[in-house]
């Protein structure tokens, strides 16, 4: 049944990027169809990600690709699922830190040291944000009210980046606060509107209709940089407190990949960056392009991994 | 209000063939999905969201409004049928459904859930258009404690549903807790109980555990018993008629009211208000004595409530973007898809997309009378097919909707080992239900009472000091108290009865 339906939906694809092809000419590849593998599920974070992006990729890379969704144990399936197949280019899963936090903390028996990350395509916005009418105006309010009394402060999810954000800001100000883990933004964004939490940290795409609307105010951004479509916001760093992240989101597929594939990749990944459409579509979602080409990306994820176990470790969630 | 703007509007939508066709496709598979054992209404929202890329988006959601609708009336017909939910939130309709089959009052069964869930869907849809924008405040007071609180009146229930030993009940609601705590600790991430099984990272889904303790207990029970149960071939449903709706009309009130309030507040999905208003339309019910014999007002209560939510539901995830349910995070994915943001901005900026909402759902409801009488004859075809093919036809079919779940096998496994675990429970008469009850609360329970002394660093009056967590803890209490008080009175009168004779 899915898999007819993927297919379905491949050749309605097909059909209308027909039209796009005339402009450029894709590069050869050696796999006539990819399937992009995400654990989430249908209509979640990675899976609009992929989806929008096999939209635009057929113009650059000259094969069909098709999305499907492996979902379960937190990504710990998905991941089984590409480490087990082979190493022609023909499958890639779609990374975020959650498969990195889900290795280290569930132990599965795939882990994110048996993928191969082949490039990183963008960074998530992550920022810090209250209630507009709530009584801060600045990230050093919020630390000023954990100095003095408590600070009550949420995290979308217990084992995310997020939660290792606000773990490292509390110790990086040396304050007391309450770190109140979620699951999921919606949830805590309640619980920031209703003034249970004083400010809460998650991704800038949860909280746009928030924003447009005007009850949420933002403080800062964990990003290295000032987040190009809100310059007002401050990055935490600016701010005085040495915490910076990258939430990543790109792929990776099983290892030994061969060079005609990473190749035909690094070219077309930045080129479909580029695409002045898919710029369009990512610019809106507040995605951050911020390509990093498969020579170095497999070193940006063990840089990654190995702070998240030693954050970990020091928090004793893994021994 | 951002309702329908003008009378044009919706002559216009509801004669336009496109948002009509949309509405009765999605009604229609809607009901075929609800009904098939293991295929929730989320699954069956899901299944239908890769068909909808490419559709107009108020089109599509729609459309996915219109299969929710359909999946929550279609769950009630395997409940009564096959004693088996087709969708979570009908767990309680088997109750008095599947006795009423027993009766040979299939037919009837069917007929009072139709309508009831047509005005529990009518109910709801008003008050989707209404309240959306007043009343999505509620949704904003309650807080962690409140959650708890809920969740405990929720498991207040099991209180009367002990059946002949309250002890039992208690037991199986303890192991229903203990099921709920496998998996990712909601708080701090540790794994626990998975024993290294990637498939328990996420916990176990409470639909696992209904499937394996509602369909394959039965089907393991109806497979030992000789004695054949025919039902009439006459059976047509029966649509109840002015008297029995008067009957039914207080616990559809009942229905309508606590699907409202779970359609606000983030939660099962309906489930809860399904089992919290068969409790309460028993405990206000001028017969309760008929309450797991076969009464009418036990499926009308039920049914009510969860068509409700289906429309109600949609209040929180409109106004705020905030999911209260699985289906409902479905529909939140066909929104962002379509690159729609719920918000107070939505009814701004797409309100055709909100008028087709409103007018697809009104004729999906209204369609759902003529579209459930077609399809219920072939269900009741399909109940009267030899007893060996029927029961093989529906393991197949119930393992092959849990698959599609996961695509696991180990939920597979899973379900078959609570199915024997149900089997004995039911040989030592210890009662599921309450163990149901405990998978679904427990995990709201537990994550926000920990929530909640997270934020008040262990001191337990940040209980005390949320005035709705106290209404409910106390309103838990008094129907403890009152039930306890109630059992105890006709222990006591059975004995005397027994004395004098």
């Amino acid at each position: 049944m899915r898999k007819t339906l993927t297919g379905l939906i491949a050749a309605a694809m097909t059909a209308a990027l027909g039209t796009f092809a005339l402009h450029a000419e894709p590069l050869a590849y050696p796999q006539k169809v990819v399937t992009l593998v995400t654990h989430s599920s249908p209509g979640g974070g990675s899976d609009v990600f992929l989806r929008e992006l096999s939209k635009y990729l057929g113009k650059y890379i000259a094969a069909t690709f098709v999305v499907e969704n492996v979902q379960g144990g937190s990504g710990a399936k998905a991941v089984a699922r590409v480490a087990a197949a082979p190493a022609d280019g023909s499958v890639f899963y779609a990374t975020t830190p959650t498969y990195i936090y889900t290795s280290l903390l569930s132990k599965p028996s795939a882990t994110y040291k048996d993928l191969e990350p082949l490039v990183n395509m963008f960074a998530d916005s992550e920022v810090i944000y209250t209630r507009a009418d709530g009584p801060y105006k600045t990230l050093k309010d919020v630390i000023d009210k954990a100095k003095s009394e408590r600070g009550r402060w949420g995290a979308s999810n217990p084992a995310s980046l997020e939660r290792q954000a606000a773990e490292q800001l509390k110790r990086a100000a040396g304050v007391n606060a309450a770190i109140v883990t979620h699951e999921g933004g919606g949830d805590m964004m309640l619980n920031v509107l209703n003034g249970t939490l004083d400010i809460g940290i998650g991704e800038i795409q949860e909280l746009r209709s928030q924003i447009e609307a005007g009850k949420v105010r933002l403080l800062a951004t964990f990003n290295p940089q000032r987040i190009p479509e809100k310059p007002d916001v401050p990055t935490v760093k600016e701010s005085g407190y040495d915490v910076s992240l990258v939430k990543f989101r790109g792929l990776a597929g099983p290892k030994g990949l061969p060079d005609d594939v990473t190749k035909v990749w690094d070219t077309a990944v930045k080129a479909v960056l580029e695409d002045p459409e898919y710029k369009k579509r990512y610019t809106e979602e507040v995605l951050v392009a911020n390509f990093i080409p498969h020579a170095e990306y497999p070193a940006f994820i063990t840089n990654f991994a190995d702070t998240t176990e030693a954050f970990l470790k020091e928090t004793g969630a893994v021994k | 209000m951002a309702l329908v703007t003008t009378f044009w509007d919706i002559v216009h939508l509801l004669t336009g063939t496109p948002l009509f066709l949309v509405a009765i496709l999605g009604l229609t598979w809607g009901i075929l999905g609800g009904a098939l054992p293991g295929i929730s209404a989320s699954i069956t929202m899901a299944l239908v969201l890769p068909f909808t890329y490419t559709m107009d988006p108020a089109m599509a959601i729609a459309l996915l409004a219109c299969v929710y609708i359909g999946a929550e009336y279609g769950g009630s017909i395997p409940a009564i049928l096959i004693r088996t939910p087709g969708t979570n939130s009908s767990a309680a309709t088997v109750i008095d459904g599947y006795e009423m089959n027993r009766q040979g009052r299939a037919g009837e069964a069917l007929g009072i859930s139709l309508m009831s869930g047509v005005i529990g869907s009518l109910f709801g849809l008003l008050m989707l258009a209404m309240l959306t924008e007043p009343l999505s405040w509620l949704a904003l007071a309650f807080k962690p404690t409140s959650y708890f609180a809920l969740g405990i009146l929720g498991l207040s229930v099991i209180a009367s549903m002990g059946g002949d030993s309250l002890l039992k009940g208690l037991a199986a609601a303890v192991i229903g807790l203990m099921i709920a705590t496998v998996g990712t600790d909601p708080i701090s991430g540790v794994t626990r109980f998975t024993f290294g099984v990637p498939d328990l990272l996420s916990g176990i889904e409470p639909v696992v555990v209904m499937v394996g303790l509602f369909a394959l207990t039965e089907l393991m029970s109806q497979s030992g018993s000789t004695s054949v149960t025919q039902l009439g071939n006459s059976i047509r449903i029966r649509l109840p008629g002015w008297e029995m709706m008067r009957t039914l009309r207080r616990s559809q009130i009942i229905g309508c009211i606590l699907g409202l309030f779970e359609g606000l507040t983030p939660g099962g999905g309906g489930s809860v208000a399904a089992f919290m208003s068969y409790n309460e339309a028993r405990r206000w019910s001028k017969t309760p004595e008929k309450f797991g014999k076969g009464s009418e007002e036990g499926i009308a209560a039920p049914e009510t409530a969860n068509n409700t939510v289906a429309s109600t539901a949609l209040i929180p995830l409109l106004s705020f973007g905030i999911p209260s349910s699985n289906s409902t995070a479905v529909l939140l994915g066909g929104l962002l898809m379509h690159g729609l943001l719920p918000g107070p901005r939505l009814f701004e900026q797409n309100p055709q997309v909100i008028d087709s909402l409103y007018v697809g759902s009104l004729i999906a409801i209204i369609a759902q009378i003529g579209v459930g009488v077609i399809i219920l004859p072939a269900c009741v075809w399909m109940v009267n097919r030899p007893r060996p093919y029927r029961s093989g036809f529906i393991f197949a079919l119930i393992l092959s909707g849990l698959y599609t779940l996961n695509n696991s096998t180990f939920d597979l496994g899973l379900a078959l080992a609570l199915g024997l675990v149900g089997y004995f429970m039911r040989l030592a008469r210890f009662p599921v239900l309450p163990m149901i009850l405990g998978v679904v609360l427990g995990h709201m329970v537990e994550s926000s009472y920990r929530r909640s002394l997270v934020l008040s660093g262990g001191d337990f009056h940040i209980f005390v000091e949320d005035p709705i967590a106290v209404g409910l803890l106390g309103a838990a209490l008094l129907f403890v108290t009152f039930s306890l008080a109630r059992e105890y009175r006709e222990a006591r009168r059975t004995k005397l009865q027994e004395a004098h004779q």
